[in-house]
């Protein structure tokens, strides 16, 4: 039995430790590229949402590399999500693969390990069910989780400020190695202080002052570089700060009914829709709403073409939130068609847009002209970040 | 209007636009409302103005039924400067193992927000937290009605509301019966009835195959190629009584949306024991909509299997009076051609009705 499961950037390290943890055999499949997205948009159905396509892609790919179990997160309702494995399954079946199955992941219930039963009536294994490892295989997924959301928030600082334009982005890929590869615990502790220094190696020019932008949207999209046009890179690389409090662990945290952050992000997010309604509506409403009040010069808010409830989040940012918070929007809707040329002038227009309108509030802000005519942006963001923060800072 | 006001107590105006779930609810709305003393303003049938409004207020990736929702709001709200209310449910879940489709739970979040749109009516189902007989109450109280009234008011809906259903398992249209329920007039099958030598079932939302503005008067150009319909409505209620499984050898799943499942549901009868009792199958999907996209796909992987002609259809604002008609005409054709290579004689009786074990 070899397991596999689909793309959603960095989150491979995540994954992978879950399924070796247990002593599985797993390939990863190659990085989401365009024959992957090609295969799955030829299968699916014309109209879902693209990250069925593109993880449909991811699949296939990682099928002809060896696959035969392929594990994938569902939950029930009330998006389409729930419908990705079954679906997904038969499409696979009915393209000629007839001895793959999908084992579905139900993120409702982590802690219950239906899906590790599953697995060990598919490898006929009975040792996979011995307390400890799951045990083991939770600690080492929740620590690697932690830890790429660390280098996560590293990189959407580090990046405004490199001297050498794609320093940061050979850092993060080293770094991936090193997580992938650090499978002790004693390493895994460690594994901070290395963030910090790798990312302390990058030359940077601290006396910039880089537009912060917040980012938030569908999750898959949110995370997989590939669809996204690689969102983060770009702006980082025209010299913007990134904050993105959205990835796997974040969720992974908030299914374990322990993300406060979340929590407060709902709080804020009540009056205006006062339950979850599916994807990251409420929380992308939320997180607009705690950008704006934490200074910031924009927020971009990336989903796929047609989602349901990011569609809902856009409708209310737009006639709603906006018109209160004033916080510069840009909304990024991705599918298959989306090429790099529109996406690349909307990106420069936003960039210009906040640009000015930091300029205006610096002039009218006494505070700031008094500052050396440099915006003060409010405390913000949690102790890991205040950190990295710190490193940029320190002269 | 049976209920007249008590006394010097004004009565409250309460508008419900004519879109979305009032084509699967309205009997039921409209006899809670009354009963709870309040004087009911429905917005016109769906007409091309609705629509351009409707689109200019909702953005491009929104579906056709929600734009169309946003443009009956505004078109009641123009109308009837003096609502009190505007009644608009939120519809989350009304069997504990099922969910709405997500834009249902956010209905009320992104009217109110629109311009100038009097207090919305709050009415929560939502039976994964309380029954519905709680949100009657809820929905008493913003209307100054005592917790016996509201549930007295709840339990004579449902009795109209299951009547309502049996008259469509009658064989009567939804049409036709919600133009009854809207005049107050008992529910009488019509002198007229359509004759065809073909059969389908038409699936799909009740908003898309009932709003004949924006379907194109679907349902009327089949008639005209001598077609009879069959919607979901119109099916016995024993076929709805078991989940559908989907996937059923791999990673099983129920599926969870309300609308879908009785989609689901009847088309597994069709696809097994109900097989010649209907010569073909048409799906008329919305474009963007969410659950559809995944649902159509697994009919057709279905229909495949069976051999029955089925075609899906996708609306939008921009369909087109001409490439519909081709469309229909040519299906209805095919299915003739194969009928008559086949010889088959038509196989079902006229009336449409189907029992336990048929
Ligand atoms: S949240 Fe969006 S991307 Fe996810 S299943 Fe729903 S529609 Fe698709
Ligand atoms: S079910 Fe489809 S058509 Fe209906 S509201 Fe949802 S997305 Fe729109």
């Amino acid at each position: 039995m070899l397991i596999s499961f689909p793309n959603m950037g960095p989150n491979w390290v995540a994954f992978k430790t879950l399924f070796t943890a247990l002593d599985l055999d797993v390939v990863v499949p190659d990085p989401t590229n365009r024959e992957a997205i090609k295969i799955g948009v030829k299968y699916s159905p014309e109209f879902v949402c693209f990250p069925f396509k593109a993880t449909l892609g991811d699949f296939v790919n990682a099928i002809e590399k060896g696959a035969d179990t392929l594990v994938m997160a569902i939950d029930c309702g009330p998006c389409r999500f729930g419908f990705y494995a079954s679906v997904q399954e038969r499409i696979l079946r009915d393209m000629g693969y007839k001895n793959i199955r999908i084992i579905p992941l139900d993120q409702a219930d982590l802690l219950e390990f239906h899906w590790v039963k599953t697995l060990q009536e598919v490898s006929g294994r009975k040792d996979l069910f011995i307390y400890s490892k799951y045990i083991k295989a939770v600690i080492y997924f929740l620590k690697k989780a932690k830890l790429l959301n660390d280098i996560q928030t590293a990189e959407g600082l580090f990046r405004a400020y490199e001297r050498n334009l794609g320093d940061t982005t050979r850092v993060v890929n080293e770094l991936l190695e090193k997580l992938d590869k650090a499978n002790t615990l004693v390493e895994l502790r460690n594994f901070k202080k290395v963030i910090k220094n790798d990312f302390n190696s990058i030359d940077i020019e601290k006396s910039r002052t880089p537009l912060r932008v917040g980012l938030s949207g569908e999750i898959h999209i949110s995370l997989e570089p590939y669809v996204n046009l690689d969102l983060r890179r770009k702006l980082g690389e025209m010299g913007v700060e990134v904050h993105q409090s959205l990835s796997l662990y974040d969720w992974v945290v908030h299914k374990f009914h322990l993300n406060y952050h979340r929590k407060w992000l709902e709080h804020l997010a009540k009056p205006y829709v006062p339950m979850d309604i599916g994807g990251e509506c409420v929380w992308v409403l939320g997180e607009y709403i705690d950008k704006a009040k934490a200074g910031f010069d924009g927020f971009i808010h990336s989903y796929p073409f047609t989602c349901m409830p990011e569609v809902t989040a856009r409708t209310i940012i737009t006639n709603k939130l906006k018109k209160m918070y004033d916080l510069p929007i840009i909304y990024f809707s991705f599918d298959e068609q989306s090429g790099q040329e529109g996406f690349r002038t909307r990106l420069e227009a936003f960039y210009d847009l906040m640009e000015a309108r930091r300029e205006r509030e610096i002039k009218s802000t006494p505070e700031f002209m008094a500052n050396g005519q440099k915006k003060i942006y409010p405390q913000y963001g949690g102790e890991f970040y205040n950190e990295i923060a710190q490193l940029i800072q320190a002269e | 209007m049976e209920l007249s006001t008590t006394g010097d107590k004004k009565r409250y105006k309460v508008g419900i636009p004519r879109a979305l779930h009032y084509y699967r609810y309205y009997p039921f709305w409209k006899k809670l409302l009354e009963e709870l003393d309040v004087e009911i303003v429905l917005s016109p049938p769906t007409n091309k103005k609705i629509v351009e409004e409707g689109v200019t207020h909702g953005f491009g990736e929104l579906c056709i039924p929600v734009k169309i929702y946003y443009g009956q709001v505004l078109k009641l709200v123009e109308n009837n400067p003096d609502l009190d209310f505007l009644f608009v449910p939120r519809y989350v879940s009304e069997v504990p193992e099922s969910y709405f489709c997500p834009k249902f739970l956010s209905l009320p979040d992104v009217i109110k927000i629109l311009p100038e749109v009097p207090k919305i009516l709050n009415f929560e189902v939502n039976v994964k937290e309380f029954p519905i007989s709680t949100s009657a109450i809820e929905l008493g109280k913003q209307l100054g009605k005592g917790q016996t009234a509201s549930v007295d008011a709840y339990k004579k809906a449902q009795k109209y509301f299951d009547e309502y259903h049996n008259f469509l398992r009658d064989g009567g249209s939804v049409n036709h019966a919600l133009r009854l329920v809207h005049r107050n007039l008992p529910f009488k099958l019509p002198k007229k009835q359509t004759k065809g030598d073909l059969r389908f079932l038409l699936l799909g939302h009740a908003y898309n195959i009932f709003d004949s503005f924006i379907n194109l008067d679907f349902i009327k150009k089949l008639h005209e190629q001598g077609v009879e319909v069959l919607t979901i409505e119109n099916l016995p209620e024993y076929l709805f009584k078991k989940p559908v499984i989907v996937n059923p050898r791999g990673g099983i799943l129920r599926n969870y949306w309300r609308h879908e499942e009785e989609i689901m549901q009847a088309i597994r009868f069709f696809l097994t024991k109900g097989k010649n009792e209907i010569d073909g199958v048409i799906f008329l999907i919305s474009f963007a909509c969410g659950p559809d996209s995944l649902i159509s796909e697994l009919i057709m992987r279905d229909m495949k299997v069976v051999g029955l002609p089925f075609l899906e259809i996708t609306m939008d604002e921009h369909s087109g009076e001409a490439g519909m008609m081709t469309r229909i005409e040519s299906f209805v054709e095919m299915v003739r051609r194969k009928r008559k290579k086949l010889g088959l004689e038509p196989r079902w009786k006229s009336k449409i009705k189907f029992y336990e074990g048929t």
